[in-house]
């Protein structure tokens, strides 16, 4: 069985070797060792210097993320998962399954288990994009220079769907991460891990956003400005696409608030689309058409707004058995309601990150505590949507990628 | 003038005679008709246009008229009619897998195609049936009950020929000894040739081609798409000048239509261009702002015709790219909007965090 290797090397490669050479680095790091944050900030700076990685917001953003200055404050966050009688240690090999065209989002996965000192196996897919070839060659830069030690911390791999491969590669994994659509999920679980491995799942997900309209309505026109370009970068950059962009708007006010808040904010986020020149394909506005008339047809809809043929907006006249398909490509759906209550019976654990603008941390962990886990798992303001932590998908992904060992002298 | 009144004018009138701005006033009340029809008859249409067009009553122009996207067929079985008066129904030629679209024909709007039908071809055929030659298999049209949008067409079509003979078997391998029969005794004088693009480019040109028939008193009537040809770089005038050094065949009309809209079929004039019939026009709109595009610019197409009145397929947005090439200033006889047809809107797949991968690792 031959994968071809992207990383460290560019070869083809015998399956069997990647797990023995991953197997046998015998030298593995301690959690946020000083070596490994030392080469988060060279690749964070290799990608600065990039001149082919400017195009790409997200690679940028993943750059900031990782410099040094940032990791530090991490460091101290993850030291305080430790308590008088326990340690962090590794958990030793991840097998990290991104999705086949999102992106760069697997990388906040494999350089949070890097920093807990993993040695990591990335499988990529055949169709990789752009960001993933070139963030492929800058690694190998970085690890060209590196201590030779590194060179087997991290082995990226390409190849089909053969289930073999993935079997074999599960076998040595002691972590197994998947991200992608639920049938993924499904298919990647099936192959069999050892017993002591664990598994974290990033599956579909859906997220949305809440306004407190007054609040909206009590801003000056630059803030209500502001506000919309920052949901306008949660929503647009990845056409509305990424699992944490939000899709349905609630806003909390009485009737009249809502829905001169909703005028307002959704006018304003029309011009910001306008300003940032965003242009979907015909496909995709075609695409966005159809869906917006099937809603009409089967859901409560009670309105329909176009704004001018840039931004579609469907008013939903109930949350009962809320529909969570959505065409992407910037339509929203949206509900207008007394308070966040109105969510409670609607939350599914499908539902992952609620942007929010106006509510106070009483009243946002009123709505935790009504949820109690039947879902949301990031509450952040409008603007953060994207914004990585490691805090996801109910995960904090420091402790599930790393062992506490218990110690008593 | 009462809407059956205004409607059998426009069938019976010479096709294509009308200026544009005579046949819009003709065919606007006739469209609003429709519109008021469909809002009364089928909820979900009404529906649809309380939310897109609050408040709407009447459109004043043609480009008003409000519109649904082709693919609500596919998801919705849209009636203007009650089920026991379904008299046929018409299904999209989708691959397997695909949802296919549904229409649903009383009597009366199958006679409608029917007639409309043959208005626009007895304007390239003349008044008779002529000998056919079909390129398809017999197969085809053997379930009656539930057409595809492939039978239907070949079924359409075959009203106005006689002497039908299907040159293809199931495998769609030509029947040249029928075939070379069919000549010896029609040849001579004129026939007709019906078959979608393709088929009638790979199963019956390419076999064709080294026999040196004479097919110079044939008319070829052809549709579906160029979608297959562009890929073997088969351009329309390829396409004629193919058949004319091979076959001497000069009188090809290639046709643009739609299931959604059996019947309302744009048909090649010489130059080359299609042309809506009279009961029939088509829009172009920019895609971003769904406006309406002056002559010159590419855009959605968007179809309008009188015909459907047992379901909601009046004014319908395809998935087609096309071009109005002038109003009223056709080089040939034809008056109105000449127009090409650019292609399928190319699909788009947004990729999100999870989508994509699902069908690779199900694979």
């Amino acid at each position: 069985m031959i994968v071809r290797e992207v990383a460290p090397i560019e070869q083809f490669v015998e399956a069997a070797e990647v797990t023995a050479r991953l197997q046998a680095a015998e030298s593995s790091f301690a959690p946020f060792a000083p070596e490994v944050i030392q080469f988060c900030g060279r690749l964070s700076r290799l990608i600065f210097q990039s001149k082919s990685a400017r195009a790409f917001p997200d690679l940028q953003a993943l750059a900031f993320w990782m410099r040094p200055a940032g990791l530090g404050p991490l460091n101290e966050s993850v030291r305080r998962l430790e308590t008088a009688h326990s340690r962090l240690v590794p958990r030793g090999i991840v097998f990290h399954i991104p999705p086949a065209n999102v992106d760069t989002m697997f990388v906040y996965s494999w350089i949070v288990s890097l920093l807990m000192g993993n040695r990591n196996l990335i499988r990529i897919s055949s169709s990789e994009t752009p960001q993933v070839a070139l963030l492929c060659q800058i690694l190998n830069e970085a690890l060209a220079e590196a201590d030779p030690v590194f060179q087997n911390q991290t082995i990226i791999v390409q190849y089909g769907h053969e289930r073999e491969i993935t079997e074999l590669f599960s076998r040595s994994a002691d972590v197994r991460v998947i991200w992608g659509g639920d049938q993924t999920v499904n298919a990647i679980r099936s192959v069999p891990l050892p017993p002591h491995a664990t598994e974290l799942t990033f599956p579909d997900r859906f997220s949305l956003c809440a306004i407190r309209a007054k609040k909206y309505l009590d801003l000056d026109e630059d803030q209500g400005n502001s506000l919309a370009e920052k949901f306008y970068n949660d929503t647009f950059w990845f056409d509305q696409m990424a699992c944490s962009s939000p899709r349905l708007m609630l806003w909390c006010g009485d009737k009249e608030e809502c829905q001169l808040a909703s005028r307002l904010f959704f006018t304003r986020l029309q011009a910001c689309i306008h300003r940032k020149g965003y242009a979907p394909e015909v496909g995709v506005r075609m695409n966005r058409f159809t869906f917006a008339c099937q809603a009409i047809l089967d859901r409560p809809i009670t309105a329909y707004q176009d704004f001018q043929g840039d931004l579609p907006v469907l008013t939903l006249g109930s949350l009962e058995n809320f529909s969570r398909e959505h065409c992407g490509g910037g339509l929203m759906l949206e509900f207008h309601s007394s308070g966040l209550e109105a969510l409670v019976p609607a939350v599914t654990h499908r539902d992952q990150t609620l942007t929010q603008f106006g509510f106070d941390s009483v009243e946002l962990e009123r709505l935790i505590r009504l949820l109690n886990g039947r879902g949301i798992d990031r509450i952040v303001p409008i603007g953060e949507a994207l914004r990585f932590q490691h805090f996801w998908d109910g995960y904090d992904l420091f402790q599930s990628l790393s062992r506490s060992i218990y110690v008593h002298a | 003038m009462s809407g059956e009144d205004r409607f059998n004018q426009l069938l019976e009138a010479p096709q294509y005679g009308f200026p544009q701005s005579q046949k819009e006033t003709l065919l606007l009340p006739l469209l609003n008709e429709l519109t008021d029809r469909h809002r009364v008859l089928c909820p979900e249409y009404k529906r649809l246009i309380s939310l897109l067009h609050p408040g709407m009553i009447q459109a004043d122009s043609l480009a008003e008229v409000p519109f649904i996207p082709v693919g609500l067929f596919k998801t919705h079985a849209l009636r203007s009619i009650p089920v026991e008066d379904v008299f046929k129904t018409l299904t999209s030629s989708g691959t397997t897998g695909q949802q296919v679209s549904q229409i649903f024909l009383d009597r009366e709007t199958a006679r409608r195609q029917t007639v409309a039908l043959g208005r626009i071809m007895s304007h390239i055929l003349g008044p008779d049936r002529l000998p056919m030659i079909v390129v398809d298999s017999s197969a085809l049209v053997r379930d009656r009950a539930r057409f595809s949008a492939r039978a239907a067409g070949v079924l359409g079509m075959m009203n106005f020929g006689r002497n039908h003979y299907y040159s293809l078997d199931e495998q769609m391998n030509l029947d040249e000894t029928g075939l070379l029969g069919f000549l010896e005794k029609f040849g001579a004088k004129p026939f007709l040739i019906f078959g979608f693009t393709f088929m009638v480019w790979q199963y019956f040109f390419e076999r064709i081609r080294g026999m040196g028939l004479d097919l110079s008193q044939g008319t070829l009537v052809h549709s579906g798409g160029w979608k297959k040809l562009q890929e073997r770089a088969v351009t329309n005038l390829e396409f004629r000048r193919s058949f004319e050094q091979a076959a001497r065949l000069t009188r090809i009309f290639n046709f643009y239509g739609m299931v959604e809209q059996v019947g309302s079929v744009y048909v090649e004039a010489e130059d080359g261009l299609l042309y809506p019939p009279n009961f029939a026009d088509i829009i172009v709109r920019d895609p971003a702002t769904m406006r309406e595009l002056p002559p010159g610019e590419p855009g959605v197409i968007q179809v309008l015709s009188a015909l459907p009145l047992s379901y909601p397929g009046h004014s319908i947005l395809t998935e087609d790219l096309g071009v109005i090439h002038s109003i009223d200033g056709s080089s040939s006889d034809r008056r109105g909007k000449p127009f090409s047809v650019l292609g399928r809107i190319p699909k788009s797949e947004l990729r999100g965090c999870s989508d994509t991968h699902a069908v690779e690792a199900a694979a």
